[in-house]
C-alpha cells in the first residue's frame, strides 16, 4: 500500500492543532524588593519580553499567576497590583521551598511567570454598589487589587469601606498606603490590631469588632463584602456579616489551594464541583458553602 | 463506518503494516498466569503478541499520558534563562487495546483537549496515536471477574474513538476470520492492503450473534446499580457514615488511581540538571495520598482519609463532571477492584452506596 496513505492528515481525535503551551512560563526580571512585614516581601518585576508584559497587564483584580523558580518549582500567588497601576508585583510570605527561593532573589535575578489565571472579581458587575472590604492579616494581599481598582474608578461605586485587622501594629499589611487611605476622602478605612504595641493609639480587637465601633455603619443593602483572611477570622466575619443581614451571594472571597498547573488539569485544587484555578479563585460564600471543604 | 474481513493468520500483518509506516507499535503480551502487559513490538517478540488475554492491570494510558513526562528544559548561563518545551512526537500505535481503555483515552481527550487551556503535550501524543481496538469476545480470556463495561456502556465492543476495530468471528478451519471496522479515515486507509476482503451479510449477522452471547457472559453484578449511584452522589444524598465506611477501608496506597485508565491528576516537580540547568517534569499523582492537597505551610483542607475517598468517587460519579466532560471518568475496566486491598474498587463502592440507600429507606 501507499506509505503516505496512513499519515495523519487530520488529527485522530478530530481536534485542531494546539499552538499555545499553557505550561510554558515567560522569563521575568526582578526589579526591586520591599519588605512589608516579618516574612512578607513585595517583589516588583517585569517580563523580559515587552509584548508579554502588555499581554499580562490585561489581568483582572482577583486573578492569580504561577511563579517559577527553576530547580525548585512553581507556586500560585495572587496579583496584588491593580491593572490601573503601572507596576507589576507579587507580595509573598516565605512559607515553603518556592517562596523561600523567591525571597532569596536579588534585584536583576531572573525567574519566570505565567498567567494571569482564574476568574477574578467581577468588578464591572459591582458597579453602582457599596464595596465592603474585610481583610485579616495577609488576606489584604489578594484584596489590594480590587481596592486600588475601585479607588481608581471611584465614581463607579457607591461607598467604599475597608476593614483591616492584624495581630500587632507591626503586622499591618501595606502599612504606608493603608495609613494614607485612612485619611483619604471617599474611602472609609478602619484598622485594628489584636494586641497593641507601644505608641499604638488605634483600635484594639478582632477585625469584626470594627463593625460595632461607634460611628461605623456597614451598608447592607446594595453591598458586596469582600472577605479574606485566616480560616478563624473568615468564619467569625461571615457570622457577623450574615448577622447584619448580608445575603450569602453578596459575600465574596478568594480561595487558596495547592495548585500545580493553574489551568484545570492537575486536579489538586478540585473541590466539590469546582476547580479553584479555573472556576475560581473568587467564589461567593453561597458557592463556598456548597463546595464542602475547610476554607 | 467501513468494514472488511481478514483471516486470523493475517491479523498480525496489521502490526507489520503499522511498523512499516514508522509507528512504534505497542501490543499486549502474556507471561505466566495473569501476568499480562503492553510492550513495544520488536522483531523478536512480534509472534508472541496476544489477541485474547486478560486486560493488563497497567493500562495503555501511559502512551498518551506518561507516568513521568518532561515538560520543559531550562538552561542558565551568564544570568540568562532559557526555557524550552520538549515534546514527544513519536508516532505510536496501540494494537489490541480493549474497548474500556479506548473509552479511557476518549475521556482523556475530553479532559485535556476539549476545554479551556488545551494540553499541548497530551495533544502531541494523541495526534500521533493510532488505536487498534480488539473487541472482547472470548469469555474465558477477555472478560475478567471484575469487568463491568456493560454498566458504563463502554464495551465489550467500542462503538467509536478507535482507528480500527478487530472482531474475532470465532470460527475454526479455512473460514477463521476477523472483521475489521474503520473508525477514522486513517484507519480506513489500511484497507488498501490486500489482506482485507469484502464483508458479507453473513459476517455481519455472525458478529451480532457473538456480541449478544458475549454480553450474557458478564458476571451479573451490583454495578448494574451504577446509574442510581450517580443520582445519589450527584444529589449529595450519600450519608457521611457511608463515606466514612468507604474511607476506613482505604489503605491510601493510591493503587486505584495508578491503574485507572481515566484518572488525570498529576504533580509537577523540578529536577536540577548539572551544571546549571533544570528540567520540569510532570508525574502522575493520586488523590488517595494525604499530601495531595497539602499547601505550603502545612494547611490541608482535606484531612481525613474519607474526605479523599469521597473525592475520588465524587469526581468520577457526579453528574456535574459527566456533563462537563460529556464523558464519565469511569470506564468499567474493573482494575481498581482488582488491585484494591481494602475492596473498595468502583463496583464495591456502588454496592456500598446501594446498601446504605436501601437501609436508609427502610429506616
Amino acid at each position: 500500500m501507499n506509505p503516505s496513505a496512513i499519515e495523519h492528515t487530520v488529527p485522530a481525535s478530530g481536534i485542531p492543532e494546539i499552538v499555545d503551551n499553557v505550561y510554558l512560563p515567560k522569563v521575568a526580571v526582578l526589579d526591586r524588593v520591599v519588605s512589608e512585614i516579618n516574612g512578607v516581601k513585595t517583589f516588583f518585576w517585569h517580563f523580559e519580553d515587552s509584548a508579554a508584559q502588555s499581554a499580562f497587564k490585561r489581568f483582572r483584580p482577583g486573578q492569580f499567576a504561577q511563579v517559577s523558580l527553576f530547580g525548585v518549582g512553581e507556586f500560585p500567588t495572587s496579583l496584588p497590583p491593580s491593572p490601573t497601576e503601572d507596576d507589576t508585583f507579587f507580595t509573598v510570605r516565605q512559607v515553603g521551598s518556592c517562596t523561600s527561593a523567591l525571597h532569596q532573589l536579588k534585584p536583576g535575578a531572573k525567574f519566570a511567570v505565567r498567567g494571569p489565571y482564574g476568574n477574578g472579581f467581577p468588578m464591572e458587575e459591582y458597579r453602582g454598589k457599596n464595596l465592603v472590604f474585610v481583610a485579616g492579616g495577609i488576606g489584604l494581599i489578594p484584596l489590594r487589587s480590587a481596592i486600588v481598582y475601585a479607588l481608581a474608578n471611584r465614581d463607579h461605586y457607591e461607598r467604599i469601606q475597608i476593614f483591616h485587622g492584624a495581630k500587632t501594629p507591626n503586622e499591618l499589611m501595606y502599612a504606608p498606603k493603608l495609613l494614607e487611605l485612612e485619611r483619604m476622602p471617599g474611602v472609609e478605612c478602619h484598622i485594628t490590631v489584636d494586641r497593641a504595641a507601644e505608641g499604638w493609639t488605634g483600635n484594639v480587637g478582632v477585625v469584626g469588632s470594627l463593625f460595632k465601633k461607634e460611628g461605623v455603619k456597614v451598608p447592607v443593602e446594595n453591598s458586596i463584602a469582600f472577605v479574606c483572611g485566616p480560616p478563624i477570622m473568615f468564619r467569625f466575619v461571615i457570622q457577623d456579616l450574615l448577622g447584619m443581614g448580608f445575603q450569602e451571594r453578596n459575600i465574596v472571597s478568594t480561595l487558596e489551594r495547592y495548585m500545580k498547573c493553574g489551568v484545570g488539569k492537575c486536579g489538586h485544587c478540585c473541590i466539590g464541583v469546582a476547580y479553584v484555578c479555573v472556576d475560581g479563585p473568587v467564589f461567593t460564600y453561597e458557592q463556598i458553602k456548597k463546595l464542602g471543604e475547610d476554607i | 463506518m467501513k468494514a472488511r474481513i481478514l483471516y486470523r493468520n493475517d491479523v498480525l500483518k496489521i502490526v507489520d503494516l503499522l511498523r512499516q509506516q514508522g509507528y512504534e507499535v505497542i501490543a499486549p503480551f502474556r507471561e505466566r498466569g495473569r501476568d499480562t502487559f503492553f510492550d513495544p513490538v520488536t522483531d523478536q517478540n512480534r509472534d508472541r503478541i496476544q489477541i485474547h488475554l486478560p486486560n493488563p492491570y497497567y493500562p495503555p494510558k501511559r502512551y498518551v499520558f506518561p507516568p513521568i513526562e518532561r515538560l520543559l528544559k531550562i538552561e542558565r548561563s551568564n544570568g540568562d534563562l532559557r526555557i524550552e518545551p520538549t515534546y514527544d512526537v513519536q508516532k505510536r500505535a496501540i494494537f489490541g487495546i480493549r474497548s474500556c481503555d479506548v473509552a479511557g483515552i476518549y475521556h482523556l481527550d475530553r479532559f485535556y483537549l476539549d476545554r479551556e487551556f488545551p494540553d499541548i503535550y497530551y495533544q502531541k501524543h494523541r495526534n500521533n496515536l493510532f488505536l487498534v481496538n480488539v473487541a472482547c469476545t472470548d469469555p474465558e480470556l477477555d472478560i475478567g471477574e471484575e469487568c463491568f463495561c456493560m454498566c458504563t456502556d463502554t464495551g465489550p465492543a467500542a462503538r467509536g474513538h478507535f482507528d480500527l476495530q478487530l472482531f474475532d468471528l470465532q470460527r475454526t478451519g479455512p473460514g477463521d476470520e476477523f472483521m475489521a471496522v474503520a473508525g477514522t479515515p486513517v484507519g480506513e486507509a489500511l484497507f488498501a492492503s490486500p489482506i482485507f476482503r469484502k464483508v458479507s451479510a453473513e459476517h455481519v449477522a455472525r458478529r451480532r450473534g457473538i456480541l449478544e452471547e458475549v454480553r450474557k457472559r458478564f458476571k451479573p453484578n451490583t454495578t448494574s446499580w451504577f446509574s442510581a449511584a450517580i443520582q445519589y452522589v450527584s444529589r449529595g444524598e450519600i450519608p457521611e457514615e457511608t463515606w466514612d465506611k468507604i474511607g476506613n477501608r482505604c489503605l491510601e496506597c493510591g493503587g486505584c488511581t495508578y491503574v485507572c485508565p481515566a484518572c488525570t491528576c498529576f504533580t509537577v516537580t523540578d529536577r536540577p540538571v548539572e551544571p546549571n540547568g533544570a528540567e520540569r517534569l510532570r508525574i502522575w499523582d493520586s488523590c488517595a495520598l494525604s499530601g495531595f492537597t497539602r499547601m505550603a505551610g502545612g494547611f490541608n483542607p482535606r484531612r481525613a482519609v474519607h474526605d479523599r475517598r469521597n473525592r475520588r468517587f465524587f469526581r468520577k460519579l457526579a453528574h456535574y463532571f459527566i456533563e462537563r466532560e460529556l464523558s464519565m471518568a469511569c470506564v468499567g475496566c474493573g482494575r481498581c477492584a482488582a488491585v484494591c486491598h481494602g475492596d473498595i474498587g468502583m463496583p464495591s463502592v456502588v454496592e456500598i452506596i446501594r446498601h446504605s440507600a436501601a437501609q436508609d429507606k427502610e429506616a
